[in-house]
């Protein structure tokens, strides 16, 4: 188990670090590079300058953004009949790497502050989010699949059914969006809390506070997680329903939540696994939009106005990060694989 | 003659289907449908008013009509989402199958073809010295080729194998490392993009998914016996894996291709609501549906786009339903 696990590990440890190469030089290589959009908006407030004072400042700022350096190991000189250069280790993507592997991500365009504090206050709100979100939606997930299992074929299970197919095909950011015109509204519904006071207060008033700010994100991700999960478990439970071990459960006499719950669920869990390994990824995602809408400080709302505002340490930092995201998942998914089933064995 | 009677459509398919011709119709007629206002240019006296008689649909908290936004974000979808797609699920069918098709070492490419492609990559690179390599390479290739046509009767021909399987299995494992909203908001980070660049950006996201589809149905196509008697029968494989694998191999994509759509029509208004790398003359669906959050009051804001893009959705996947049960039921 342990040299497979790290040859998967490996390959989606590779990809990671392809798609946030990737994303870092296409950020460089851009026809307007991103210091051109730093330079444009401290142009908005610059006062009149000279050319040759316009270069120089263009210059400064390059510097301090570490711009000056050529983009990769090997760059060709723009014209169309351009030569190629061989820069060694003195280029942009070399530097990014190697503070990359010292744990440094690099400073903010935006805000000059260190990228990874900036994650880091930021992950404190995500991560409690996210987490409970996907708790809750594998939890609901399981209860709804057994439910429309055994359910007669009646109008209730059509609506669970058909509320399902629904939610799949719903897009997050306009369901966070109904949730919150329809429950956060004070000509409607309101269920945030009325007063910002709980905010900065301490102890139980702040849990209470940010429980009820955090209810319908975690409302409007489950409810996007949840068909995802449910449908595959629902079919495979049906499936398993009808082989024969199933039937000699129920010719013992068992009744048929019983048998659901403790013969046939553990066979029909093995695929819901698999869907666990996209789950977190797409948990994170998710959470830039719904924190959006919320407005909370998030990580996912820190991805989204770096991505708006050109801030491309920050960007290629989430993009890290939920790559990094994924191989968390795809971890706990082959541990759950190999708690649950003994039979798989890592050659197979 | 046909043995099994086709099942019947279902009447959510005729209403599926008639709600995207009228948003095909008028996505395609948008610049002849003489609308009042143009979709971009905000009403400064009216600014979010309640449908009147003056603006049918109402306008949003930044003066813009929702009538034309609506005209607009049909014709965004109709001009960027369906093309992105059709571009999408043509890569990822060719990639997908030629994957599944010739796996890792099927396709063997001549030794000398080796040369020829790096003398061309070498050339279009322009690596340095390109005149001088370029013309070593070419001299060598040809000599190579030169000699193995004189040792090939009887002899095998000198050969490599491509791996194309792994070269397609990659490129779909590095685009699926982060999830494809997360891809499209880092990449879209920069200026404001442009329509082609939109969409080909769209297309990159989505073609790995079709990809995977393709490649799984094709490793199943592959070992049926009439692919036997093709190749029994003597026609050349690229001539089989055109005419008799890759039909077979792209039955699903009959269904996969409105899901595929739909992805892709949530992603681009995801992107739009989120406001990365719109220009700002831009309208669609989700654009509008953003500036909700500046006037919570203005339910029309929202009825509207939302109602079209949940019935597009809706439409979209009662469409792949239809088209499954009709094509992959049997």
């Amino acid at each position: 188990m342990g040299r497979w696990l790290l040859a998967r590990l490996g390959r989606a440890a590779l990809a990671a670090w392809g798609i946030a190469s990737l994303v870092f030089l296409v950020s460089r290589l851009l026809p307007a590079g991103p210091e051109q959009l730093v330079l444009g908006e401290a142009g908005e407030l610059a006062y009149p300058t000279t050319a040759a004072q316009r270069l120089a400042s263009n210059q400064a700022i390059r510097q301090r953004l570490g711009l000056a350096e050529p983009v990769f190991y090997a760059t060709r000189s723009p014209g169309p009949a351009g030569h190629w250069h061989w820069h060694g280790c003195h280029n942009q993507y070399h530097q990014w790497v190697s503070q990359l592997l010292r744990g440094n991500l690099g400073q903010s365009y935006a805000s000059g502050q260190p990228v990874a504090t900036l994650l880091g206050q930021a992950l404190a709100c995500s991560v409690p989010l996210a987490g409970s979100a996907a708790v809750l939606a594998t939890a609901l997930a399981v209860g709804l699949a057994l439910y429309v299992a055994r359910a007669p074929q009646g109008r209730l299970r059509a609506l669970v059914q058909g509320s399902l197919a629904f939610l799949q095909v719903m897009p997050l950011f306009l369901l966070a969006l109904a949730l919150l015109l329809l429950l956060a509204n004070p000509d409607v519904v309101n269920i945030l809390p009325a007063s910002r006071q709980g905010e900065s207060a301490s102890g139980l008033a702040s849990l209470v506070y940010w429980a009820a700010r955090a209810t319908l994100p975690i409302l409007s991700l489950v409810l996007s997680a949840l068909p995802a999960l449910t449908l595959p478990l629902a079919a495979s439970l049906r499936h398993e329903l009808g082989t024969a071990y199933a039937t000699t459960a129920r010719a013992k006499g068992l009744p048929i939540g019983r048998v659901l719950r403790q013969h046939l669920l553990p066979n029909a869990l093995l695929p819901l696994f698999t869907t666990l390994t996209e789950l977190l990824p797409t948990l994170v995602a998710g959470t830039v939009v719904v924190e959006v809408v919320f407005a909370l400080p998030g990580s996912g709302r820190l991805l989204a106005e770096a991505a708006a505002t050109h801030d491309y340490p920050v960007v290629v930092a989430g993009v890290l990060l939920i790559a990094g995201v994924r191989l968390l998942g795809l971890v706990l998914a082959d541990i759950l694989y190999f708690l649950v089933d003994p039979r798989l064995s890592p050659s197979a | 003659m046909k043995l099994a009677r086709r099942t019947p459509y279902h009447a959510n398919y005729w209403l599926a289907t008639s709600w995207l011709v009228l948003l095909l119709v008028v996505g395609l007629l948008a610049p002849w449908l003489l609308l009042p206002y143009p979709a971009a240019t905000p009403d400064l006296l009216h600014m979010a008013t309640p449908p009147s008689p003056l603006h049918y649909l109402g306008t949003d908290p930044l003066g813009r009509d929702v009538l034309a936004g609506l005209v607009a974000g049909a014709q965004r979808l109709v001009l960027l989402s369906l093309p992105a797609v059709g571009l999408a699920t043509l890569v990822g069918a060719i990639a997908g199958s030629a994957a599944g098709f010739w796996g890792n070492k099927q396709l063997r490419l001549p030794l000398a073809s080796a040369g020829w492609l790096l003398a061309a990559g070498w050339w279009l690179a322009t690596l340095p010295a390109r005149a001088a390599v370029v013309s070593i390479l070419l001299v060598i290739s040809i000599l190579f080729s030169w000699l193995s046509s004189r040792q090939a009767v009887g002899s095998s021909r000198r050969t490599f194998p491509l791996p194309l399987d792994s070269l397609v299995l990659g490129a779909t494992a590095l685009l699926g490392a982060v999830p494809r909203l997360i891809l499209l908001v880092a990449l879209a980070a920069g200026p404001p993009l442009s329509f082609v660049q939109l969409l080909s950006l769209l297309a990159l996201v989505a073609w790995p998914e079709t990809a995977r589809l393709v490649r799984a149905q094709m490793l199943r196509v592959r070992v049926q016996p009439f692919m036997e008697a093709a190749r029994a029968s003597g026609l050349p494989a690229w001539h089989i894996w055109l005419h008799h694998a890759l039909p077979h191999a792209c039955l699903p994509l009959f269904s996969f291709a409105p899901l595929t759509l739909a992805g892709l029509v949530g992603l681009e208004n995801t992107l739009a609501f989120l406001g990365i790398g719109q220009a700002p003359d831009q309208v669609s669906w989700g654009s509008m549906l953003t500036t909700v959050r500046q006037d919570p009051n203005a339910w029309w804001v929202v009825a509207a786009p939302g109602l079209a893009l949940l019935c597009t959705l809706l439409a979209l996947q009662h469409l792949a339903q239809a088209l499954n049960k009709r094509f992959n039921a049997g």
